[in-house]
């Protein structure tokens, strides 16, 4: 063939080639000395022009995998030589894979004619904007003939196949990186969709076509076959295209209304979940998928092979089945401006006419469960389901009703909500554990459902018939899942629950249920309570001899669920009562009658049964307790003495109608229910239930953690409530109970610490500032009472190594945490007077339990907490105690652990032990970190104050003491390691005159871990380490033009022993900087810091810089490479104007020449 | 606390007990269990419940603090369990002698002559080869329920 790249080898060179490579493919399959076998191939892939080489092994070997290997070692010597070949060369490899894979279309082995169609998918691309358009186009038309049938089915698929293989080359999340920017990328994929895109489609439509007619007539091939489900999949891949175009030019917000009122959205982006994707190709697109009737021809398609195939059970999975529904389902999915702005009206035809034909997949409903279980597969449902969610996303929850009217006497919603009972039937009384399809199929519905009814305000009204199928698809969840957790009952508490895999998941679908139920909320609210109200009073009835435990199951659920209808999740934001709740109930005249507060009470009541210790052993089994605390815990937030309630009106809910509404008295019965007067019994009673759960329910922790982090939390969330706790007795004996007895040390020591944490936060509510710290003093004083006490005793040393003493201290350490997390403007000072307190006793701990672990951990967390929360506040006096009292810390840390050497038998106590030693370290990191932050935040009020201390010194002292732990090893850590490099690149940009003054074996403590940092995986902490050294550099460079010292001495350490740092410091970066940038595989997010950090290094360093360009350039052999590599430096440092200084526009020139340096010397150097 | 003693103050006599008994839901990862008689460091819990609505357990998985092995337990969360009392001690090295003991200097000024040489070799050969140095050495020694071993090493003298 002409124009193939390379000297040709002799024959004799070229077997003995042949046969090395296919030695070393059947030692690794055999896994004979792999590594060497890897080596042998590897030396292919990067020797020099191997084109003839690889040629010679595709044509003559007779070994596929050395076939295989052959032609990947043509894409990555090519790649690499890319430059080098001549656009003949470049031709002739691309034509001579093309023509390789249509050749051998029908052998065996089909992985190697895919690889080698990759290969030249990925070679089309590297010279995309090479070649002149009449090359492309001709080596396109050879593929066009292909697939247009002309030379028989096998090539047909063969050709298919590369363009599948091209159109993912060229789409960004299956594309090669090749070395180049996104730039190029962005560039091939814009002229790919612009160009071509629709044209492949076109070709593959018109190649299933063929095969079509003969496969629907009965006398086709099995190849022809292939060839149809080939195309079919190939034109689904196209229709997954993320297309730019169009999305990106068009602007929906003028003819908002119009689009509106025929209920088409244009707002929705994508379909979440699930991976699919809207398809919004353009205008561009119309006449191909909608006006050429192609959809209707698919569907007809579909329906005639169905017919055919109807008692084929397996039929439903086969490609070509698959490939056709997944095209379906594409179009379906189908939005944006390739539909005419005819208000909407094509699009509802095009669903319609896709309705009408998926309809058959899914229905009837109770029939369709049943086949299935007799063995058909679910495929075709499930695809079924995806269809109706793509219509869901796509239209108004009325249109997406109005869908099915022309074709059935009902709705779509109707249709929907009998589809998902008979699913969640079969989900709950799930027998058969091998049937997944009942949990895929769920999902996908309650997604639906979610898409439907999550909208607000218009979009999602109901017709009264969807309203009915609502409330009775409700009832029969409710039912199915009472059922299953009635059956459940007595099965181990264990993982394989019966309906969840874990907690998100099981809220998620109980959000679907909730969302369900709230469309109906008048008939589920009423229905709620006649079901609790039954099993609670089963509860009352029995004797001691009957067994609850079905009840409570249920019950459990019972409370889950309705926790999800009444109320919003809300994490982190402010908790509404739901619209739908709101808004409905427009009958109801008395606050006592309204569902809602009648389901709320009774809950609550039923709660409140807990409090008697004999119903609290008989029923109240942990579990259930944990149910009842989340339910309140949520219920808290939502209903218990609103926001809004005093002013008569919700103002966020960004309707215009709200002063009609505001005259619907259901609305006001809901937020003033639980309001002022009603509010402060019920508070009484959840404090109370609290207390109980802490006090009576010893070692579940799971139970406490739901009081203590859920429960108690959200009642001083609020510091109107919280104005109504402080008050209550109830909550007085709580905290009385905390600061002076011991009952509630029995609790797991983490968890006083969150009770430790929401007891103080309740002090803010309090208007005066004193009555506030008085409270911290009165809750918090105690403990640090006992501490100081303990670090006083005269027999301290004996007791202190009891396991009693160091519980009792451990405790006491994680309530003053807590109240340090609790810290705000208003109790600082009580705070600050509570650590002030035990910061020497603290000290005298920390020495005498310096081989206790947990304890010194706990010390240090205290400190990080206690700084965080105290420092922004704290005057120059202040600061000054501190930072003095967190350096002793540093230095007992230090002086206790430096040089330490743990050893022991077993290997996990030993990876025990540093594991402890990082989260030390990590905690002494952060430590500092918060004392660097009171630079940036002051709200102290003399911060400008003479004598104030300086933060900078105590970093720096802080360094001293912390880099010498910082060991190499712990820095593999990726939190640590993180931290640290956070930490060193802060300082180094914002001190850098600190550290220039560190001592010398500090200072080459650093810059090792730097270096180390450098050749780090995470592309973050190489970021980090860039940044540090460009603010090295940066800094060395100011000082020297303005004549100073700099980093002066340190800059020169050259006492390292081993030779790393005979040179100076920035030379040595610089060095290691070019090596990162010309020989390892570097990563281009990164060239925008690497950029920055080299510049100022080379202005620092000129003459080594040349230096160093020039031995890079002697070690090339290659002339060719040689001169471009030449050329390439050379540009670096000249083209754009660029001057020898550091401001912003300069460092942009460079950052930009850097680009386009690296993407000419990417691959070249890999080699060297 | 105000109105009781310090729990572990009661004992009066310091070191009687070799044991302190502690609600298992309590016990943290890193802290120390007794074991089937042996003293553990916790280093998995996980809880459970004993049927749906039946009351928590913890499960503990522990590594005996002298020999290394791995133990299990599980008790119900609102049990007690024994928490060893585990000392550790710096001494600092005097002497290695050649049956494989070594001489350690109290606090007061005796010495303490009844430790073996750890069996780990690499802590023991780093023992040998700073004494033979003639680097001041400190040994911490951990100790609980009886037993005593040498478990670390610091290098406190000059170079």
């Amino acid at each position: 063939m002409q124009g193939f790249p390379g000297a040709m080898p002799d024959a004799g060179q070229l077997q003995s080639t042949l046969i090395a490579i296919e030695r070393a493919c059947s030692s690794i399959q055999m896994h004979m000395n792999p590594a060497e076998a890897e080596k042998i191939i590897i030396s292919l892939r990067q020797s020099t022009m191997p084109y003839h080489t690889c040629r010679f092994i595709l044509e003559n070997s007779k070994m596929p995998n050395a076939r295989f290997q052959a032609a990947g070692a043509i894409g990555d010597a090519a790649i690499r030589e890319w430059g080098m070949l001549t656009d003949e060369d470049k031709k002739g490899l691309i034509l001579f894979c093309l023509h390789y894979t249509m050749e051998h279309a029908s052998a065996a082995n089909a992985y190697v004619q895919l690889k080698v169609s990759a290969v030249a998918a990925q070679l089309v691309k590297r010279g995309w904007f090479d070649f002149v358009e009449a090359e492309k186009i001709n080596i396109l038309l050879e593929v066009k003939q292909a697939i247009l049938g002309i030379h028989g089915s096998d090539v047909q698929f063969a050709g298919i196949n590369f363009l599948e293989s091209l159109v993912s080359e060229f789409s960004p999340g299956t594309s090669t990186a090749m070395g180049l920017p996104k730039d190029f990328h962005d560039q091939c994929h814009l002229s790919m969709e612009l160009n071509y895109l629709k044209e492949f489609y076109c070709w593959a439509q018109s190649a299933a076509a063929n095969a079509v007619d003969r496969i629907v007539g009965g006398y086709a091939s099995a190849s022809e076959e292939k060839v149809c489900s080939k195309a079919l999949h190939f034109m689904f891949q196209i229709l997954n295209w993320n297309f730019q175009k169009s999305s990106s030019a068009l602007d929906y917000s003028n003819n908002k209304s119009n689009l509106a009122s025929s209920g088409i959205r244009h707002d929705v982006v994508q379909l979440r979940k699930f991976e699919r994707s809207l398809v919004e190709p353009g205008p561009l697109w119309h006449d191909a998928l909608l006006s050429s009737g192609h959809t209707l021809w698919l569907l007809n398609f579909y329906a005639t092979l169905r017919q055919k195939n109807s008692s084929d059970v397996l039929w439903f999975d086969f490609p070509l089945a698959v490939s056709a529904r997944q095209l379906i389902l594409q179009l379906c999915s189908l939005t944006g401006t390739i539909f005419p702005s005819d208000n909407g009206e094509m699009h509802i035809k095009h669903l319609i006419q896709i309705l009408s034909a998926i309809i058959d997949w899914v229905e009837p409903p109770n029939i369709v469960p049943g086949t299935l279980r007799s063995g058909r597969s679910e495929s075709e449902m499930v695809d079924g389901f995806h269809a109706l969610l793509s219509m869901a996303t796509l239209t108004s929850t009325m249109l997406f009703d109005n869908l099915l009217r022309s074709l059935r006497p009902f709705g779509t919603i109707h249709l929907l909500s009998a589809l998902t009972c008979e699913v969640v039937q079969a989900h709950a009384s799930k027998n058969d554990d091998e049937q997944t399809w009942t949990s895929e199929g769920l999902d996908i519905l309650l997604e639906i459902w979610t898409v439907l009814l999550g909208r607000t305000g218009n979009e999602k009204k109901l017709s009264a018939e969807s309203i009915a199928s609502a409330s009775n698809l409700f009832n029969t969840v409710v039912e199915s899942h009472l059922k299953a957790a009635a059956e459940s009952a007595f099965e181990d508490d264990s993982d394989a629950d019966y309906f969840h895999v874990s907690v998100s998941k099981r809220d998620e679908t109980l959000y679907a249920y909730a969302l369900i139920a709230r469309a109906s909320i008048e008939t589920t609210a009423t229905f709620l309570t006649k079901l609790f109200t039954e099993r609670f009073a089963l509860l009352s009835q029995h004797n001691e001899r009957w067994d609850p435990t079905q009840t409570l199951e249920e019950l459990y659920w019972l409370l889950l669920i309705t926790g999800h209808v009444l109320t919003d999740p809300g994490e982190g934001e402010t908790v509404l009562v739901p619209e739908a709740i709101q808004d409905g109930f427009a009958g109801v005249s008395d606050e006592l009658q309204h569902p809602v507060v009648v389901l709320s009470w009774s809950i609550i009541n039923f709660a409140r049964q807990s409090l008697d210790p004999e119903m609290r052993k008989m029923y109240f089994s942990p579990r259930l307790m944990e149910a009842i605390i989340w339910f309140l815990a949520r219920w808290v937030d939502t209903y218990l003495m609103p926001i809004d309630a005093t002013k008569g009106h919700l103002g966020t809910s960004g309707h215009d109608e709200e002063q009609q509404q505001d005259s619907q008295p259901s609305k006001r019965f809901l937020l003033s229910f639980a309001g002022q007067n009603q509010g402060q019994i019920i508070l009484d009673i959840i404090v109370r239930i609290s207390t109980s759960t802490l006090t009576s329910y010893p070692g579940e922790n799971e139970l406490q953690a739901f009081t203590c982090r859920k429960l108690l939390v959200a009642l001083v969330r609020r510091r109107h409530v919280c104005l109504h706790l402080v008050a209550l007795e109830s909550w007085r004996d709580l905290a009385r109970a905390f600061a002076n007895e011991r009952s509630l040390f029995s609790m797991n020591s983490r968890l006083q610490r969150s009770l430790a944490e929401t007891l103080v936060s309740a002090a803010s509510s309090y208007k005066d500032l004193e009555i506030s710290n008085q409270y911290v003093r009165d809750l918090m004083g105690p403990m640090t009472a006992h501490l100081v006490d303990i670090s006083n005793r005269n027999d301290l040393k004996a007791v202190a190594q009891h396991a009693d003493a160091m519980y009792m201290v451990s405790c006491l350490l994680e309530r003053l945490r807590g109240a340090s997390r609790a810290t705000q403007p208003r109790t600082q000072k009580s705070i600050f007077e509570m650590g002030y307190a035990v910061m020497s006793a603290l000290l005298t701990l920390l020495e005498l339990y310096k081989n206790q672990s947990t304890v010194v951990y706990l010390i240090l967390k205290f400190a990080v907490d206690f700084v965080e929360g105290e420092l922004a506040f704290l005057n120059a006096k202040e600061t000054s105690i501190l930072v003095n009292f967190c350096l002793r810390l540093l230095q007992i840390y230090s002086s206790n652990n430096i040089g330490k050497i743990s050893l022991s038998l077993s290997t996990s106590l030993q990876s025990e032990a540093q594991a402890e030693k990082y989260k030390d370290l990590r905690a002494l990191l952060q430590l500092l970190t918060n004392i660097c932050s009171k630079d940036l935040v002051d709200f102290s009020s003399d911060s400008n104050e003479v004598g104030s201390t300086d933060i900078a010194e105590v970093i720096y002292v802080g360094l001293h003491i912390v880099t010498p732990l910082i060991s190499l090893e712990l820095l593999k850590y990726p939190k640590l390691s993180c931290d640290y490099f956070a930490l060193v690149s802060h300082l180094l940009e914002v001190y850098p005159e600190k550290v220039a003054q560190l001592n010398k074996e500090s200072f080459a403590h650093i810059i090792r871990t730097l270096d180390f940092g450098f050749q780090h995986q995470d592309a973050d902490i190489v970021d980090k380490c860039l940044r540090a050294v460009n603010a090295l550099a940066s800094y060395q460079y100011k000082e020297k033009t303005a004549g100073k010292e700099g980093l002066g001495a340190n800059a020169m350490s050259s006492e390292e022993s081993n030779g790393e740092f005979q040179e100076s410091i920035l030379r040595y970066f610089l060095r290691l900087l070019l090596q990162l940038l010309l020989f390892h595989d570097f990563r281009m997010e990164l060239a925008g810091s690497a950029a920055d950090a080299l510049l100022p290094l080379l202005l620092c360093e000129q003459d080594m810089y040349q230096r160093l360009v020039q031995e890079f350039l002697d070690k090339q052999s290659n002339p060719a490479i040689k001169t471009r590599l030449a050329s390439a430096f050379s540009a670096l440092t000249s083209t754009n104007q660029l001057s020898s200084s550091l401001d912003r526009p300069n460092r942009f020139k460079f950052r930009k020449n850097l680009q386009i340096f690296l993407t000419e010397t990417s691959g070249i150097t890999s080699i060297i | 606390m105000s109105d009781e003693e310090h729990h572990f103050e009661s004992k009066g006599d310091a070191g009687a007990s070799k044991t302190y008994p502690q609600q298992a839901g309590t016990i943290r990862k890193n802290g120390y269990i007794v074991i089937k008689g042996r003293p553990c460091k916790v280093v998995e819990v996980s809880t459970s419940k004993t049927g749906k609505h039946g009351h928590a357990k913890c499960h503990f998985v522990a590594i005996d603090i002298f020999n290394g092995k791995k133990l299990e337990d599980i008790v119900p969360s609102s049990h007690n369990c024994d928490v060893p009392h585990v000392n550790r001690t710096d001494y600092q090295l005097i002497d290695i002698s050649e049956d494989g003991f070594v001489s350690l200097l109290t606090d007061n000024g005796n010495t303490k002559d009844d430790l073996r040489l750890p069996t780990d070799e690499n802590l023991l050969a780093q023992i040998k080869d700073g004494f033979a140095e003639g680097k001041d050495m400190v040994v911490s020694v951990m100790s609980a329920m009886g037993e005593e071993q040498i478990c670390g090493l610091k290098d406190i003298g000059p170079k």
